[in-house]
C-alpha cells in the first residue's frame, strides 16, 4: 500500500505539512507534529485501528528523516500515537472514531499553545523583584516566562551567546526590546558569572524519563556550575515534551555518532630535524598536514572554528536529574524524581 | 492458611526469609483468601497451583526476557563491561547481546568467599565472549577502561536503595566516582515497600568451613579456612547495600527507572495486573 507521506506521489506530503505550520514562530516541533499527524488522519484513507496506527508510524519517520535533531519531535510523534492507540473505542464506526480522534488531536494542540502561559504563571511566584537570572541560548517558553515577570517585576537578564548557532543574541534582541536589562555572556564566562546570578532558567528540548533534560548543548555544563555555586537550576518544559528515552550518558544520547568529537586521523608524520629558522610552527610537514586538514592560518585577531569543525561539536547534550533543582510544566511543578512517576502513570499499560 | 504456616516455617529454618519469598508467600496468601469459597476442592487446588505456575512464569521468567531485551539494547559497539560475581539476568543480558552480534568484552569482579563469578567466568568464556576475570581489590586499577556497569539485586527498596551481594556497593560507588554508568537489572518481585539505609539491620551470613569445596573443583585450601575459636569469631555478610545515588538505572519488566522513583514499580504493575 503506497504511504501516504509520499511528496513524489503528489498526495498528502506530510513533511511541507509539518514546514508550513512551523511558519508560525509560536509553533514548536513537537506541536507542528501532533498537528501534521492529525492532518495525516484527515487524508487517510484506513479502515483499521492497525493500519492507522501503522500510517501514523510511517508519517512519524518520514519527519524525523527530514530533521538533524529528532529529539523534541520525536517525543511529540510518541505522545500522539500513544494518545491515539489508548483512546477508548467507543463509537460504532471506524470513520466517527477517526473524526473523534482528529479532534482530540486539533483540540490538544490549540490546549497546548496555551501550555507557555500556564508554565509562566506558575515561574512567576518563584522570580522576586530584582532577581538576576541566567538563561541559555533561545527559548519560546523562557521567553514566555521573562515577560510575564516583566510586567510586575524588576528583572535582570545573562544570556548565553550558544554558539555555533548564536541564539543568545536573538534572546537579548527581544528582551531588549520590551525594556528588560539584558547583557550576552560568553559560553566560557558562565562560571564567571554566576556568583552575580540568583538562578538560572533554561527550556527544554525534552525532559527524559531519568528527570533529566535534554538542551541545546551548555546546558549541562550551566547545571553542573550553578549546583557547584549552590543556584538553584530550574528548567521550564510542556508536557508534550516528556520523553521516555534514558540516556545513561551523553554519549547515550540518540543524538550522538561516532563522528562527535573524533579526532581526525593524520597522516603519518615524517621525521623532521629540528627547524634552523626561529619559526613559530611546530617541526611538522607543513604541506602534508595542511593538505589534509584545510587549515588555512588567519591573520586576524578574532579566529572562528570552521564549519568542518563545528560538524564534530554536539547540538544538544544531557543533564542529570540530580543537577536540576525543578522542573516548571504545564502538569505542575515536579521534581526531576516525579517525571518518572508521571511518565509511569502516562504511558505504562 | 494454618497449613501453610509450618511449611513457611520449614522454608525460613532452611533460609532466613527473604524479600522476595515474602513477596510469593504474600502473594500466594492474596490468592488463597481471593479464591471462590463454592469451588470444589481439588478445583480450587488446581486454581491454585495455575496461579502459582503463572507467578513463576510472568514475573521471573518472562520478566527476565524482557530485561534481556531493554538492558541488551543499551549495549552498545565496542563497550567494556564489568559486572560484580553472578547474576543469573546479567548472564542472561550478556548472552543475548552476544548472540545479537554485538561486540563487547566483560570484566568479572568476584571476591571471596563464595567466587561465584568463576561460575559465570567459565558461562560467558564457552559463549564466546571476551573476558576479563579480577578480585575485587583490583577494581580501582581497571575501573578507568569500563563503560558500563552491570548487577543484578537480591532485592530494591522503595527508597532506591538496592540490595545486592556484598561487594556491589562498592562497585557500585567506585564507577560513580569515575562516571560509569551503574545499571541494576531486577524484577518487580524483587521489590519490597520497605526502607533500607544500612547493610547492617538485616544481613545473612555465609555459612561456616571450607566453601571451596562447593565450585568449582578445587584443592581444599586448609590453611586460609579460619575457624570460630574463643577469640575470633569469622563475619562473612552475604549482602550490602548501595544507595541510590550511586545508581544510574533500574531496568525492570516495566520499564527502565531511575532510582529515586522507584515508588512507581507499584502503579506501573497496577496498570498491567
Amino acid at each position: 500500500m503506497a504511504s501516504e507521506a509520499s511528496s513524489s506521489k503528489g498526495e498528502f506530503d506530510i513533511y511541507q505539512t509539518y514546514r508550513k505550520i512551523l511558519d508560525d514562530e509560536e509553533m514548536s516541533p513537537p506541536l507542528a507534529a501532533i498537528l501534521s499527524l492529525s492532518q495525516l488522519m484527515v487524508e487517510s484513507n484506513a479502515g483499521t485501528m492497525f493500519e492507522l496506527v501503522k500510517e501514523l508510524h510511517d508519517g512519524a519517520e518520514e519527519l524525523k528523516r527530514h530533521t538533524t535533531n529528532p529529539i523534541s519531535l520525536n517525543a511529540g510523534c510518541e505522545l500522539f500515537i500513544a494518545f491515539v492507540t489508548l483512546f477508548p473505542h467507543e463509537s460504532d464506526s471506524f470513520a466517527e472514531l477517526k473524526t473523534e480522534l482528529v479532534k482530540q488531536g486539533q483540540k490538544y494542540a490549540k490546549e497546548a499553545i496555551s501550555y507557555r502561559n500556564k508554565i509562566a504563571e506558575l515561574m512567576l511566584d518563584f522570580i522576586k523583584d530584582d532577581s538576576v537570572i541566567l538563561t541559555h541560548s533561545y527559548s519560546r517558553v523562557v521567553m514566555r516566562a521573562l515577560l510575564h515577570a516583566h510586567k510586575t517585576k524588576r528583572i535582570s537578564v545573562y544570556v548565553t551567546e550558544a554558539r555555533p548557532r548564536g541564539l543568545g543574541v536573538k534572546t537579548h534582541e527581544v528582551l531588549t526590546a520590551v525594556g528588560i536589562p539584558c547583557t550576552v555572556v560568553l559560553d566560557s564566562a558562565v562560571a564567571y558569572v554566576m556568583d552575580k546570578v540568583d538562578f538560572v532558567l533554561v527550556g527544554s528540548e525534552a525532559v527524559v524519563e531519568s528527570g533529566g533534560l535534554i538542551n541545546a548543548v551548555g546546558s549541562n555544563q550551566m547545571a553542573i556550575i550553578a549546583k557547584a555555586a549552590h543556584k538553584p537550576f530550574y528548567a521550564l518544559a510542556e508536557s508534550y515534551k516528556f520523553h521516555r528515552l534514558f540516556p545513561l550518558s551523553q554519549y547515550d544520547l540518540p543524538t550522538h555518532n561516532p563522528s562527535i568529537l573524533s579526532f581526525p586521523s593524520l597522516p603519518p608524520r615524517p621525521f623532521v630535524t629540528p627547524p634552523t629558522t626561529s619559526g613559530v610552527s611546530p617541526p611538522i610537514a607543513k604541506s602534508g598536514i595542511d593538505e589534509s586538514l584545510n587549515v588555512t592560518p588567519t591573520s586576524s585577531s578574532e579566529r572562528s572554528m570552521s564549519a568542518e569543525m563545528t560538524a564534530k561539536n554536539p547540538d544538544v547534550d544531557y543533564t542529570r536529574p540530580d543537577l536540576i533543582s525543578l522542573v516548571f510544566s504545564d502538569v505542575g511543578i515536579l521534581t526531576p524524581e516525579a517525571i518518572s512517576q508521571y511518565l509511569v502513570a502516562m504511558f505504562a499499560g | 492458611m494454618t497449613y501453610l504456616s509450618p511449611q513457611i516455617s520449614h522454608l525460613v529454618a532452611a533460609r532466613p526469609m527473604s524479600v522476595t519469598m515474602g513477596n510469593a508467600i504474600r502473594q500466594l496468601k492474596l490468592e488463597i483468601s481471593g479464591s471462590d469459597i463454592d469451588l470444589p476442592e481439588q478445583d480450587a487446588k488446581d486454581a491454585l497451583c495455575q496461579k502459582i505456575d503463572n507467578y513463576i512464569r510472568d514475573r521471573i521468567i518472562i520478566a527476565d526476557q524482557v530485561i534481556e531485551e531493554t538492558a541488551g539494547n543499551k549495549i552498545k559497539d565496542g563497550d567494556v563491561i564489568l559486572t560484580y560475581a553472578r547474576s543469573s539476568v546479567v548472564q542472561k543480558v550478556l548472552l543475548g547481546a552476544h548472540a545479537e552480534g554485538r561486540q563487547f568484552s566483560v570484566i568479572v569482579v568476584d571476591s571471596r568467599p563464595m567466587l561465584e563469578g568463576k561460575r559465570l567466568l567459565s558461562v560467558l568464556a564457552s559463549a564466546g565472549i571476551q573476558c576479563t576475570y579480577i578480585l575485587l581489590p583490583a577494581l580501582g586499577a581497571i575501573i578507568t577502561e569500563v563503560t558500563l556497569v552491570l548487577v543484578g539485586a537480591h532485592s530494591i527498596h522503595s527508597n532506591g536503595a538496592v540490595y545486592s551481594r556484598a561487594g556491589t556497593a562498592l562497585v557500585a560507588m567506585m564507577a560513580k566516582l569515575h562516571s560509569v554508568p551503574v545499571v541494576v537489572c531486577c524484577e518487580t518481585y524483587k521489590y519490597s515497600e520497605t526502607v533500607q539505609l544500612d547493610s547492617f539491620t538485616k544481613n545473612e551470613l555465609a555459612p561456616q568451613g571450607d566453601l571451596f569445596s562447593s565450585f568449582p573443583s578445587v584443592k581444599a585450601r586448609d590453611s586460609l579456612t579460619l575457624e570460630n575459636d574463643e577469640h575470633l569469631e569469622i563475619l562473612n555478610p552475604l549482602y550490602d547495600l548501595t544507595p541510590p545515588n550511586c545508581i544510574t538505572a533500574v531496568v525492570t519488566e516495566v520499564g527502565v527507572i531511575p532510582p529515586n522513583s522507584i515508588g512507581s514499580i507499584p502503579v506501573a504493575l497496577g496498570r498491567l495486573l
